[in-house]
């Protein structure tokens, strides 16, 4: 079983990416359970074709210690198997917390057990690693690869490379390695030379490159993965290539981050400047 | 974030090694203990609660209530404003108090709990099933930035800032006491009475921390600064605080002057001659009189009585530690009796220990060590070198007393291998009396317990 973390920037398309990269995973019939990690709990609508029910949380606090794997586990397109841990109202309380406890309790219930002969769990994680509890699927024994989605805009790679901050950290000491970046087009100019050549510069790859397409949209409005909305249009061809090359996948790095004057420099050379001159 | 200033414990991290003070919220037990008709609540987890009982408990001998919130992992993931709503219909229901305070332990504070929002919420919607509660005053105390000094002087501030009213000023005046014992607090208001001067000490837990042997269990014990006085801090005509190491944020006399006008008068705490000459000497500016005669006398009877000891203690070396007023009270009475204070350490990190230190001995300061943020290991490997005659401090420095074989005078809070510890006097010239028979005595018996021959006579 490989245990999948994909980091981001809030608002970058994490959830997105995520759920349309594993729904060409389960139409490859690959066994794929996705866990929410983000208090809000829209990590899995697209593939349940609607919110959850009810998450990991809210059953702890209904149902007390008295929690079956079923209670909390819904069945997604293609077979996929979807949590959401969910956490506290905006403002209050510790969301970092929830994460942990809602993940402690995925275990001790089975959810990664083999007789559950899952090929992938997909940890799908709420913006930035801003604490201990945000860290939890990249601790010891959790999550082995990591992706992060980002864009070719500053502040989407400025928090990539903080995310591989936190990975280098958790890396020496647990063993998690980064797998790529995804592209996930803005349409900044010489966006993906640019994303592949700050890849390259931490270490590692582009994994892929997600072109902007107005379907996407499309699907989600109708809470539905491209694959499930229109499996024959290009952008379900893109996800089917980012869930092979993820598959294919035997590059994982300790990432190197920059410095952020190296990190300025090379949105100067790729991006500002090539803009600034036409 | 406390920055770390030049006489605190620097170099590469090491972890606290038994801590020279005292969780934050301890001190906010301490001073709601003083309020009459007073139960607190701590906002957070259960444990907080039983130490600080058990920590107060073996100083006054005496019952202590506190309530706790009770965070399991469910209120620590989703916030504790249920069990905040529960636990303030509880100890309305169980104790019917007066007043409810409550203060925060590490855990709520870093989940960034809002009480003053929850309670806002809980006034404005009352469940229908919970008793309606009394007034609730509230204080943020996180013990990793503070100590119970602090919680303690913070309390008192949030008593007066979320309950003074304003209005014309009235004959009284406020005393905002530091962490003194109950007989120190009883001293004061005999003081105050002998001036002539109506009193509003807050806290006032003379009696609660105190008391007699009772026939029935008290829910809550009798004594402590009425509510309603609580509330004229705002109409008194003076106040008087006791503290030069905490700054203006946490000073409810300052409060109380910005707010309503009510002039402050800020002094070290009153230990040792000087310190007690200028409470007097306030005290007399106050109410335009001199200083009643029988205070007088004992001043006499004291500095008499200093002139005796002082072959005893001329150039004595002693090491001080305990909360960072209290030390430099301590040191400002040393200097009186001719002892050379030579380790003042406190782990408390105020910055401000050295400059209150000055004050109290000016010509003698720059040859005394100053440890701020320290701990009873660093507090040792100083201490040892500095071949001290005595200790003085609270019953935490049993062990440095032990393994340096070097006298203990314990003083302060907490003192819990030695009854008596309420009734222990600090401030005053009597309190001066007490202190300094005590450190004399004690040296004296130091001298025969180390002498090869049984000397009677001294």
């Amino acid at each position: 079983m490989r245990k999948v973390a994909i980091y981001g920037k809030g608002g970058i398309g994490k959830s997105t990416t995520t759920q349309n990269t594993v729904a060409a995973l389960a139409e490859m019939g690959k066994k794929v359970m996705v866990v929410g990690c983000d208090p809000k709990a829209d990590s899995t609508r697209l593939l349940l074709n609607g919110l959850a029910q009810k998450t990991v949380l809210d059953t702890l606090r209904e149902e007390g210690e008295d929690v079956e794997l079923e209670d909390i586990r819904m069945e997604g397109f293609g077979n996929t198997l979807c949590t959401e841990s969910g956490g506290p109202e905006p403002g209050v309380g510790c969301a970092g917390r929830g994460i942990i406890t809602s993940i402690n309790l995925l275990e001790q219930l089975g959810a990664y057990h083999e007789d559950e002969q899952l090929d992938y769990v997909f940890y799908d994680v709420l913006g930035d690693v801003v604490c201990g509890g945000f860290a939890m699927p990249i601790r010891e024994g959790k999550a082995q690869e990591i992706y992060i989605v980002c864009s070719g805009e500053m502040m989407a790679m400025y928090a990539a490379n903080n995310i591989c901050k936190g990975i280098r950290k958790f890396a020496e000491a647990g063993g998690v390695r980064l797998g790529g970046l995804i592209c996930n087009s803005r349409k900044v100019d010489n966006e993906a030379e640019m994303i592949d050549e700050f890849a390259k510069r931490l270490g590692s790859q582009m994994i892929h490159f997600v072109p902007r397409d107005n379907d996407v949209q499309r699907a989600e409005i109708r809470k539905m993965t491209v694959i499930d909305w229109n499996s024959t249009c290009a952008q379900a061809d893109e996800y089917r290539m980012l869930a092979r090359q993820v598959d294919d996948n035997d590059q994982f790095v300790i990432p190197e981050p920059l410095s952020i004057e190296e990190l300025e420099s090379l949105l100067l050379d790729f991006g500002v400047l090539e803009a600034a001159a036409a | 974030m406390t920055t770390k200033t030049a006489d605190s414990v620097s170099g590469p991290f090491v972890a606290t090694r038994n801590a020279c003070k005292l969780c934050t919220p301890l001190g906010a037990c301490l001073a709601f203990a003083g309020v009459e008709g007073a139960r607190t609540i701590l906002h957070g987890s259960q444990g907080c609660a039983t130490y600080i009982r058990r920590y107060m408990i073996s100083h006054f001998k005496e019952p202590v209530d506190i309530a706790s919130s009770n965070f399991s992992e469910h209120a620590t993931i989703f916030g504790g404003r249920d069990n905040l709503r529960a636990g303030l219909a509880n100890v309305t229901r169980q104790y019917q108090p007066e007043v409810i305070g409550i203060a925060t332990t590490c855990l709520a504070e870093t989940i960034g709990e809002d009480v003053g929002m929850y309670l806002h919420e809980i006034r404005n919607h009352p469940s229908p099933d919970d008793p309606a509660i009394p007034p609730v005053v509230h204080v943020g105390t996180p013990s990793y930035c503070g100590t119970h000094a602090e919680g303690y002087l913070a309390t008192v501030h949030a008593l007066v800032s979320q309950l003074a009213e304003g209005g014309s000023h009235h004959e009284h005046i406020n005393v905002f006491p530091n962490m003194f014992s109950p007989a120190d607090l009883r001293y004061l208001k005999e003081i105050c009475a002998d001036f002539g001067l109506p009193l509003t000490l807050l806290p006032d837990y003379s009696d609660t921390l105190d008391g007699p042997t009772w026939e029935e269990y008290q829910l809550i014990p009798q004594g402590g600064t009425p509510l309603a006085a609580v509330r004229r801090t705002g109409q008194a005509r003076s106040s008087i605080e006791f503290t030069c190491v905490h700054g203006e944020k946490a000073s409810a006399g300052e409060w109380l002057e910005e707010r309503f006008g009510v002039p402050n008068h800020r002094l070290p705490v009153p230990i040792g001659i000087q310190a007690s000459d200028a409470l007097f000497d306030v005290l007399g500016s106050i109410c335009g009189s001199e200083t009643p005669a029988r205070h007088a006398a004992e001043r006499g009877r004291l500095i008499d009585s200093l002139i005796d000891g002082h072959k005893y203690l001329f150039e004595r070396r002693a090491v001080v530690f305990g909360e960072e007023d209290l030390v430099a009270g301590i040191v400002g009475l040393l200097g009186e009796l001719g002892v050379d204070p030579v380790l003042c350490a406190s782990g408390g990190d105020s910055g401000r220990l050295r400059s209150a230190i000055a004050r109290m001995v000016p010509d003698r300061a720059d040859r005394i060590q100053v440890r701020q943020a320290t701990d009873f290991a660093d507090l040792e490997e100083l201490a040892g070198d500095l071949k001290p005659d005595i200790l003085i401090g609270n019953s935490k420095g049993y062990w440095l007393s032990r393994r340096l074989n070097v006298p203990l005078v314990r003083i302060g809070f907490p003192i819990h291998d030695r009854v008596g510890g309420a009734r222990m006097l600090h401030v005053g010239y009597r309190g001066a009396q007490q202190l300094a028979d005590r450190i004399v005595n004690t040296l004296l018996e130091s001298i025969q317990e180390q002498s090869d021959e049984g000397y009677s006579y001294l």
